[in-house]
């Protein structure tokens, strides 16, 4: 991938800028196929979303792109939109803080087995971990369904049927079910890099069991924490499958609500708008991540040096 | 210079990383058939110079030949060298075999010779039967001689070797300096070896070239650079040293700090600063008033003293000045803490160097 | 020591532990095997056992929309795997080894679909194709939402997750074996066909398994740019469910979920063979 540079006879200086050019050169060309279709499929669609919110929608439900306005910015001030915002962020919070609290002691026992019993719980958690989201969900609906098999169950053992579908119970179930693995797998990565023989050292300097467990594990693992917490608060907050199919019209959620404006309510310019804010509020999340997690690993990793002296490491069993 | 044509030519390069001045001005010439050594503290330019005579750096000033020929942006694949790498970077996905016959391949050499030549390179390192082996199931040693392999099968003109001992541990490299240097007289080609350790470099090495912080400070045979170090930093980096201040007096003698003169070769003009370099194994440790007449002497009380088995060493306070005495293989009676003694050494047996 | 690893835990806490763990493997496992159980259900009625049936697949096997939405499925997921793994490796290579013009806003936005919410890229590839479709048509051409715009939506995405575990791999990869080939007069081309790409190659397999999973999963998106005539297979489940569960939906899930359970085992086994390749040679 070096250029070729097969002139001998030109002097020093000018050979090395002309290799750095041809450098620049083929990195561009290696780049601008991929760089070309993001800008075509990823940055103009945002681009065009962002110029939609500024749009005004006219009486029957087109959106004129003219007569720019903040109108659905300021739309999102209603109380409707609050309460919906409201709700979602509340949900999220509540999944992550339920994932999380599910998720450690689960990833704790995973990561402290003998090596050859952890790499088999492993592959039991990258299962549900890949497997396709939406037969998941479906999983729950049809398990907690008025007529599905848990309510048969309740109702042969004398509880009677529930009502449990279509409810904000519902909802948060089929969040924690969906994200769970996502809180899982970094949490797991965390604690098996742990030394344990730290909180031996905390014990040995008069530490109880717990208290070794505050003091010491607990923020040797935050990088864990904190990554967990926001690969599952950003898809939480934006769900759109799991609401859509456990939630009832209580429970409309920002996704929910978004995509309905591009469907039946045909107010482009406030979806859009609503869109802008969630992605702005998603980056801004996954920014105090990387800000957060910087200072521990899992942050960024600082460029390895041009020439890599270290031995290549066998690496260690790909999680994520 | 007999008037052959150098095997590397290294004309007024320097190499800048940005503002770090990585090489600064070197100018050395490396003979055909030598077995050179580049001797410096990590960080001081070695690597990158021999990056530039492999074509993997180019220069950012300067010119650079091999035997004759202008090669400074020359390309690695059209240079005469080959290189051994310091972690080896032996291919893992390949076989010592496949690695071994890599650059005959790029080559296009084709199959009598190729696997003949293989076959011989693979004998002169003693890998025989482990063509087939990958390098993660070598070991050090033997992944190391894997790298020689693959670069000598090429027959370059010049060899250039990065520290190639220094992963292995101290045992395996002894075995592997003795094994280097029968090895370089069999195939008589230039060998240029890059060493942050300086017994390494004496015990290897025809001359030696010093560097520190991107210069070349001084190049010459291991006794030279031992005995008559040009400057304080090589005298202090190479071996073990008291270096005492002092002040050039005339053309044979300099005055200690302490007041003491003693006699010394020196081009310097008299009034210089200068050090006096006495190494610990040079000078001599007697009972106060028992010392010979020739040579120089001084006298002092023994402050500690630390027991080597093969050897003692004795720290003596000259007035203000300390000075290391090593005495091997001793016999009668030893010296103890408290001991007014005199040192003296062999007239030559000090060098003056600039500060 | 039994090989456990010591963290200093009383015997009490370890039961809890150990029991709280199969609970929560039970919550990972119970509704996925209830739904395959009663997918071979031979009653209609969703909470009966009415005995064991294949019923409900060969009805699903027969169905005209299904087996066209799994036909759009597949062809969507091999295209946008194909192309975002080529397109993917090369922004990775690019992004990791040069310096040139726009390298930083190109390695910002290379994250962006991934961090986005999947709403949100839907209706920005929706609006974005109904305005790029209006243009075209004033050109004459007719085009609509179909598979074509759900492959290309795919793609968009499927580029940044290749990218992104191309370059963790060229993180890890060592570049003194690329000067060592150099050195031995490899070209460029040749350094990177005979040292660099099988050395990446985990790393692109890797990402090319992961765009493939992504395809097939996506519901979203391609809800949004799905056209008409054709959906996605998760596409119409998704929208079946919304009329009511029905047995043969069950038949279906149970269907992706083995074709999703294949896929990791396969890609799991393939890092193990590699693993313990690398193992047994450390051994001798
Ligand atoms: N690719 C590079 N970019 C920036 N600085 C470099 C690079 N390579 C070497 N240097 C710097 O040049 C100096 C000399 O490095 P090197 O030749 O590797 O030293 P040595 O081999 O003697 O330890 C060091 O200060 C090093 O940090
Ligand atoms: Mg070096």
């Amino acid at each position: 991938m070096q250029p070729a540079n097969r002139t001998s006879e030109s002097t020093p200086a000018s050979g090395e800028k002309a290799a750095a050019q041809a450098q620049r050169r083929q990195g561009m060309l290696l780049a601008s196929p991929g760089a070309l279709y993001l800008l075509i499929f990823f940055v103009a669609p945002l681009a065009l979303i962002s110029v939609y919110s500024f749009a005004t929608r006219t009486s029957t439900g087109r959106t004129s792109l003219s007569g720019w306005n903040v109108e659905s910015y300021r739309a999102i001030g209603d109380d409707v939109i609050v309460g919906i915002i409201g709700r979602s962020a509340w949900l999220a919070t509540l999944t992550t803080a339920l994932c999380l609290a599910v998720g450690y002691p689960f990833a704790y026992y995973l990561a402290t087995r003998p090596r050859h019993v952890r790499a088999i719980l492993l592959v039991l958690v990258m299962i549900p971990f890949w497997t396709n989201g939406l037969v998941r969900v479906f999983a729950i609906r049809f398990l907690l369904g008025s007529n599905g098999p848990a309510s048969a169950l309740s109702e042969n053992l004398g509880f009677g049927t529930f009502r449990i579908l279509f409810t904000p119970t519902a909802v948060t179930i089929g969040m924690v079910y969906s994200f769970l693995t996502f809180m899982v797998l970094p949490l797991y990565v965390s604690l098996e890099r742990m030394d344990w023989s730290l909180t031996e050292a905390a014990r040995d300097l008069y530490a109880s069991g717990s208290k070794a467990f505050w003091k010491v594990t607990l923020p040797l693992t935050k990088s864990g924490i904190v990554a967990g917490s926001v690969l599952v608060f950003v898809p939480s907050f934006g769900s759109y499958v799991v609401p859509d199919i456990l939630g009832g019209a209580k429970t409309l959620l920002i996704g929910s609500y978004i995509a309905r404006q591009f469907r039946d309510a045909r107010n482009y310019p406030l979806g859009a708008a609503l869109s802008v804010l969630l992605i702005v509020a998603m980056l801004v999340a996954v920014a105090l991540n990387q800000r957060s997690g910087s200072g521990a690993e899992g942050g960024d990793r600082p460029r390895r040096r041009r020439r890599g002296r270290a031995r290549a490491e066998p690496e260690p069993a790909a999680v994520s | 210079m007999t008037g052959a044509v150098a095997a590397v030519e290294i004309d007024g390069v320097t190499k800048r990383f940005g503002e770090v001045v990585a090489v600064d001005n070197v100018d050395l010439a490396i003979d055909d058939g030598e077995f050179f050594a580049l001797l410096g503290p990590s960080g001081c330019g070695k690597t990158t110079t021999l990056r530039m005579i492999a074509g993997l750096d180019l220069p950012t000033e300067g010119s650079l030949r091999i035997f004759g020929e202008e090669v400074g942006m020359a390309p690695p694949d059209l240079r005469p060298v080959n290189t051994v790498f310091q972690a080896y970077a032996l291919f893992p996905h390949m076989t010592v075999r496949q690695n071994i016959e890599f650059g005959l391949r790029m080559r296009r050499v084709k199959d009598p010779e190729l696997s003949q030549r293989v076959a011989e390179a693979t004998g002169m390192v003693r890998l025989s039967g482990m063509e087939d082996r990958r390098p993660d199931q070598l070991s050090g040693g033997q992944q190391q001689r894997v790298a020689l392999a693959r670069a000598l099968v090429n027959q370059p003109k010049v060899l250039l070797l990065d520290e190639p001992l220094g992963a292995l541990d101290l045992k395996l490299r002894q075995e592997m300096q003795q094994e280097l240097k029968a090895l370089q007289r069999t195939v008589g080609i230039t060998f240029v070896f890059v060493t942050h350790d300086q017994e390494e470099a004496l015990a290897m090495s025809e001359r030696i070239g010093v560097m520190s912080e991107g210069r070349l400070l001084q190049v010459g045979t291991p006794r030279e650079i031992y005995e008559r170090p040009a400057s304080r930093f090589v005298a202090d980096f190479i071996g073990r040293t008291n270096l005492l201040e002092a002040t050039v007096e005339s053309a044979g003698t300099v005055r200690l700090a302490n007041g003491a003169r003693i006699e010394a070769e020196t081009s310097l003009p008299a009034g210089s600063e200068v050090s006096v370099s006495l190494r610990p194994e040079r000078a001599r440790l007697h009972p106060r008033g028992t010392a010979d007449a020739e040579g120089s002497s001084l006298e002092g009380e023994v402050r500690d003293i630390t027991y080597l088995g093969h050897a003692v060493v004795y720290e003596v306070a000259v007035g203000p000045m300390s000075v290391e005495v090593r005495v091997e293989g001793e016999t009668g009676r030893p010296f103890g803490s408290g001991d007014d003694v005199t040192i003296s050494w062999d007239h030559g047996a000090a060098a003056v160097v600039a500060d | 020591m039994s090989g456990n690893v010591e963290t200093g835990l009383g015997p009490r806490t370890r039961r809890l532990l150990a029991g709280w763990a199969w609970v929560v493997f039970a919550f990972l496992y119970v509704p996925i095997a209830v739904l395959v159980v009663f997918s071979f259900n031979a009653s209609s009625r969703v909470n009966i056992w009415g005995g064991f049936s294949f019923q409900w697949y060969g009805e699903a096997l027969n169905n005209e929309v299904i087996t066209s939405a799994i036909r759009v499925s597949l062809i969507v997921a091999a295209v946008s795997t194909a192309v975002s793994v080529v397109l993917g490796t090369a922004v990775a290579l690019a992004l990791d080894r040069y310096r040139f013009k726009g390298r930083r806003a190109l390695d910002g936005t290379i994250y962006l679909p991934i961090v986005i919410p999947d709403i949100t890229m839907a209706v920005m590839l929706l609006v974005f194709f109904a305005e790029a479709f209006k243009f075209i048509d004033s050109f004459g051409p007719r085009f609509t939402l179909g598979i074509s715009t759900i492959a290309l939506s795919h793609i968009a995405f499927n580029i940044s997750f290749v990218c992104v575990v191309v370059r963790a791999r060229l993180d890890q990869f060592d570049r003194t074996l690329e000067e060592a080939a150099r050195d031995l007069y490899a070209t460029g081309w040749q350094t990177f066909r005979r040292v660099t790409l099988p050395l990446i190659m985990p790393g692109i397999a890797a990402g090319g398994l992961l765009a493939l999973t992504l395809s097939l999963d996506d519901v979203v998106i391609s809800a949004f740019v799905a056209g008409p005539g054709s959906t996605t297979l998760p596409v119409y489940v998704f929208s079946s469910i919304r009329r009511g569960v029905t047995p043969e939906l069950n038949a279906i899930s149970t269907l992706m979920l083995a074709a999703s359970i294949a896929l990791v085992l396969g890609s799991l086994a393939l890092q193990r063979r590699r693993a313990s390749a690398s193992q047994q040679t450390q051994v001798l």
